[in-house]
């Protein structure tokens, strides 16, 4: 990878140089040259207002634009198709409950509906369930579903669907299968006795007639949405097919056969290189505007040339643009480009405990066994290193500014998230001296780097993996600074990312200092599936019973049930976090996302650019 | 001669078998598995990945997993892909292999269509400009690595001029016949010529090399003093002679077709072995490297077995009995 990524930048140089050449021996494309340049810087400034609208969680301001968009272009006209590129090819699972990666996810956005869908402040919405009410205890949440939907091949979609699609899911075959999702199912009433096969009907999810159904919760649930947010899939199609056998059925791989509700419908492909969706003219919200959507797998290198001469259309998820071709892109006239928060941040973890060799043998977590680290033991340690980093920095020199710092571990837009709730770190190189200087780390034998209190050597051990270019670059850097303030950090070899998560896992016992990502939840805030003591994904062996305690409080029925008391244990616990800092937040990257400028009525949200793809259009 | 090939075709056994163990081993000392990494999603739970590599097989002893995949492929089944959720192994193979067969033919095709006649005349008109230009042009050749040669071409010939697509190996679904075909030759030129190039240049110089070498022995020099034209003895003895450790090379060729697609396939992202070979090992999907490179060894081997027969038939003087 870290080759390619070389060869990338040695093409684009050229292919830089080539475009002056080029503009060189003509008139006529100097000017244009100059032209585009000009936009560009407007175009930039543009775009960073709207990013930061967007990131600031304006809701009027974005419906505004929605607006401005409608009113300015007029009445929607249809026809015409696009097409929309992608760096690699979908792993041609079109089943959801089965899909495996972002490219199959692409296409499955527009073929396939949930009965939930999330706004732009990732709450959620009504799609397929027109509308739903909780009981008192938050163990049943009946959905009322809309009654005129239809599926690609014409038969209504109905309640049994629903069943159908969480059955399978929980089906003791499911994981064999290949099946990953049971987290949409594993709160559910009766599921370990559907899955053991104890039971032949799924308690969790109950048919009361065509268009209501009622999921069944074990126990009281704060996230219930999100768990009943899995998109339906055609029970009549799959009718006497196994779930194991449910994987290579013609109706979850080939085009044509594949049966959804979505506005488009996967009609033919090209393996490996296009996938054509069309219109699906008896859609339940109305026939599309757009004829179709034709994706196409792309070498990502090229990209920018093709949006440029029309052969493409749009560049969204997962990659977007990238951080380098964004000027280049952003200046192209025909193209308009969107800025939103990335999902996946970077951190700098600190390895508070490490487990016992006894223990990662046994694939046991238990945090009362951990042997602690003491070197990274003192608060204000953590806090120092915090201090002494211009995470700023790192954003605008390794990003091109196209990135955020981050500060707490949720999306900027949800609802958990709330910036005067926490300590915002700034670079402060006098207060980490002073944060040092207190905890007794001081520098006693005059090599310029501090002891710990004992007076003993105290180096930090920093690893990093290969894989990301930027993070890569990040640890020389944070090393430089650390130092600056006196800590001396070992930067080590990087290792190739498979290995060095799987040392993450393992907790060798010299490791300090880490560097990893992980992404946001988008779903639900919930942090327990990455924070809490003992779960395998924590892999900062963190232990703090007051951040459990929290953790567990925030998801407490029937406190829970109000989303204002959840957002406000959240911005407890957030305070708590970024004051313990048991890992130092880096950043996270921006989406790019680029679409002809002649394709009206796209939502620009900060879960993507996809939502009602029923209503674009393209404009003559 | 049936003897000979036979007893070539029996030594592939152990070949191939040895081919396997290697293959098999180094995939499994890389770290990692197809689970591995960064692929994590903290909406699925840890255990859901546990249950997969249990369900997968990647908790056996390694000796058991090499086991397992060796008889399911001894019995004509490559398995299943882990990335793809279970897709037959030779499935996907089948739906790319006839792309790289067609890339790499055409590949050929334009090597030997310009490498040889240019070989020629580039020995027979030893330091004239021709040759000087022709050795200047393959120094080039095989010093522009294959992914810059590719990105150039797609620049000038689909970008500027737009004379070919740049991506891939058909225009739309549905065409057929003769359309079909023409398409399909559209989108084969570019990566054709991008494939083909490092390989023309290195033929051109064998070619001129060998030519001159058999120029300057002593049959061609009894052909000349008998008075035989020079147009004889340039293309009956002279060319016959000198193709033959070319033919040797060519055995080689496939496999370096084959792996030089690796990477013209993903800059023109044109669907073949290639391709499916590389997201195959940045994904860790062993049972898809393990076949591929099962079919590259296969390839490499037969391709020297059919060298070493066509040597013979050029090659009077060499006999295998």
């Amino acid at each position: 990878m870290k080759l390619k990524k070389s060869w990338l930048t040695l093409i684009l140089a050229l292919s830089f140089v080539l475009v002056l050449a080029a503009c060189g021996g003509d008139e006529n494309a100097d000017a244009q040259e100059d032209n585009s340049s000009a936009e560009n810087n407007d175009n930039n400034s543009n775009d960073a207002n709207d990013g930061n609208d967007n990131n600031g969680d304006d809701n009027a301001e974005n419906n505004d634009n929605d607006g401005n968009n409608d009113a300015a272009d007029g009445e929607p006209v249809s026809g015409g198709t696009i097409n929309a590129g992608m760096y690699s090819a979908p792993g041609q699972q079109f089943n959801p409950i089965f899909y495996g990666d972002a490219y199959e996810a692409n296409i499955l956005d527009f073929t396939h509906e949930a009965l939930v869908t999330q706004d732009e402040n990732l709450e959620y919405i009504p799609l397929l369930a027109k509308d739903w009410e909780l009981n008192e205890d938050q163990t049943e949440l009946t959905y009322y579903l809309e009654e005129d939907v239809k599926w690609h091949d014409g038969e209504p979609f109905t309640a049994e669907d629903v069943y159908f699609t969480y059955s399978s899911i929980a089906s003791g075959e499911y994981v064999a299968a290949g099946g990953v999702r049971i987290d949409y199912v594993r709160f559910l009433e009766g599921y370990e006795e559907y899955r053991d096969g104890e039971t032949d009907e799924f308690a969790g999810v109950e048919v009361v007639d065509d268009h209501t159904v009622i999921f069944h919760f074990a126990e009281p649930n704060v996230t219930p949405e999100f768990r009943t947010s899995f998109p339906i899939i055609p029970a009549h199609v799959f009718e006497g097919v196994s779930v194991a056998d449910m994987v290579d059925h013609p109706a979850s791989r080939n085009p044509g056969e594949v049966i959804g509700t979505g506005p488009f419908q996967l009609t033919d492909m090209i393996e490996g290189e296009q996938y054509i969706l069309t219109a699906f003219e008896d859609y339940w919200q109305g026939t599309p505007h757009l004829d179709g959507i034709t994706w196409r797998v792309i070498e990502q290198s090229i990209m920018p040339g093709m949006l440029e001469n029309g052969e493409l259309d749009m560049v969204a998820e997962p990659n977007g643009v990238p951080a380098a071709d964004f000027d280049r892109v952003d200046g192209l006239d025909n193209v308009k480009t969107f800025t939103t928060q990335d999902f996946g941040y970077q951190y700098m973890g600190f390895k508070h405990h490490h487990r016992t060799a006894e223990d990662v043998e046994a694939g046991v977590i238990n945090p009362d066994n951990w042997v602690p680290n003491e070197k990274v033991a003192d608060v204000r340690v953590r806090q120092a290193i915090v201090y002494a980093l211009n995470r700023q920095a790192m954003v605008d020199g390794l990003m091109n500014g196209l990135g955020s710092v981050l500060h707490a571990p949720f999306p900027e837009a949800s609802w958990a998230y709330d910036e005067s709730a926490f300590t915002v770190y700034e670079q402060n190189v006098e207060k980490a001296n002073e944060l040092l200087d207190e905890a007794g780390y001081v520098d006693v034998t005059g090599d310029g780097f501090r002891e710990d209190p004992d007076g003993n050597e105290w180096v930090l051990n920093l690893d990093y993996p290969t894989g990301n270019e930027i993070r890569e670059r990040t640890a020389p850097i944070i090393a430089a600074e650390l130092g600056e303030v006196g800590i001396k950090v070992d930067v080590r070899n990087p290792r190739e990312a498979a290995t060095h998560f799987e040392v993450v896992e393992d907790d060798n016992t010299d490791w300090d200092l880490y560097l990893a990502g992980w992404s946001l939840a988008t779903g639900d805030p919930d942090p327990a599936g990455i924070w809490k003591s003992d779960n395998p994904f924590n892999y900062l062996r963190w232990n703090d019973p007051h951040s459990d305690e929290l953790i567990e409080q925030a998801v407490k029925a029937p406190e829970a049930f109000e989303l204002d008391y959840r957002a406000e244990v959240y911005n407890e616990w957030t305070a708590y976090v970024t004051e313990q800092v048991p890992m130092v937040f880096l950043y996270s990257s921006d989406n790019i996302y680029a679409y002809n400028a002649a394709l009206q009525n796209v939502h620009e949200r900060p879960t993507g650019i996809y939502f009602r793809s029923h209503e674009w259009w393209l404009a003559e | 001669m049936h003897k000979y090939i036979i007893r070539r075709i029996l030594q592939f056994i152990p070949m191939l078998i040895l081919v396997t163990i290697v293959v098999f081993g180094l995939a499994k000392a890389a770290p990692g598995d197809v689970l591995s990494g960064e692929r994590l999603d903290p909406n699925i739970p840890a255990e859901v990945y546990e249950m997969r590599r249990e369900a997968l097989g990647l908790n056996d002893p390694i000796h058991i997993q090499y086991w397992n995949w060796v008889t399911t492929v001894a019995s004509g089944d490559f398995g299943t892909s882990m990335q793809y959720s279970g897709r037959p192994v030779a499935d996907l193979i089948a739906s790319r292999i006839m792309n790289t067969v067609y890339l790499s033919l055409f590949a050929l095709g334009v090597t030997l269509a310009i490498a040889i006649p240019i070989g020629i005349y580039s020995a027979s008109r030893k330091y004239s400009l021709f040759d000087y230009g022709a050795t200047t042009f393959a120094f080039l050749g095989l010093a522009t690595p294959n992914f810059f040669a590719g990105l150039l071409a797609i620049y000038i010939f689909a970008f500027i001029l737009g004379w070919f697509p740049s991506q891939g190996s058909v225009s739309a679904p549905g065409l057929s016949g003769i359309e079909l075909f023409l398409d399909k030759l559209r989108h084969l030129v570019l990566p054709g010529f991008t494939l083909g190039l490092a390989s023309t240049a290195m033929y051109m110089r064998y070619m001129r090399t060998e030519m001159l070498e058999v120029k300057g022995s002593d049959f061609i020099r009894t052909a000349q003093a008998k008075g035989l034209s020079n147009n004889s003895v340039l293309y009956k003895h002279t060319l016959r002679n000198a193709l033959i450790p070319i033919i040797t090379l060519l055995g080689l060729e496939f496999g370096t077709l084959l792996s030089g697609a690796i990477i013209t396939e993903r800059v023109f992202n044109y669907p073949g072995l290639g391709q499916l070979f590389l997201t195959s090992i940045t994904n860790r999907d062993y049972p898809v490297i393990m076949a591929i490179n099962l079919i590259l060894a296969v390839t490499i081997l037969v391709g020297n077995l059919l060298a070493d027969i066509f040597y013979a038939i050029v090659d009077p003087r060499i006999r295998y009995d």
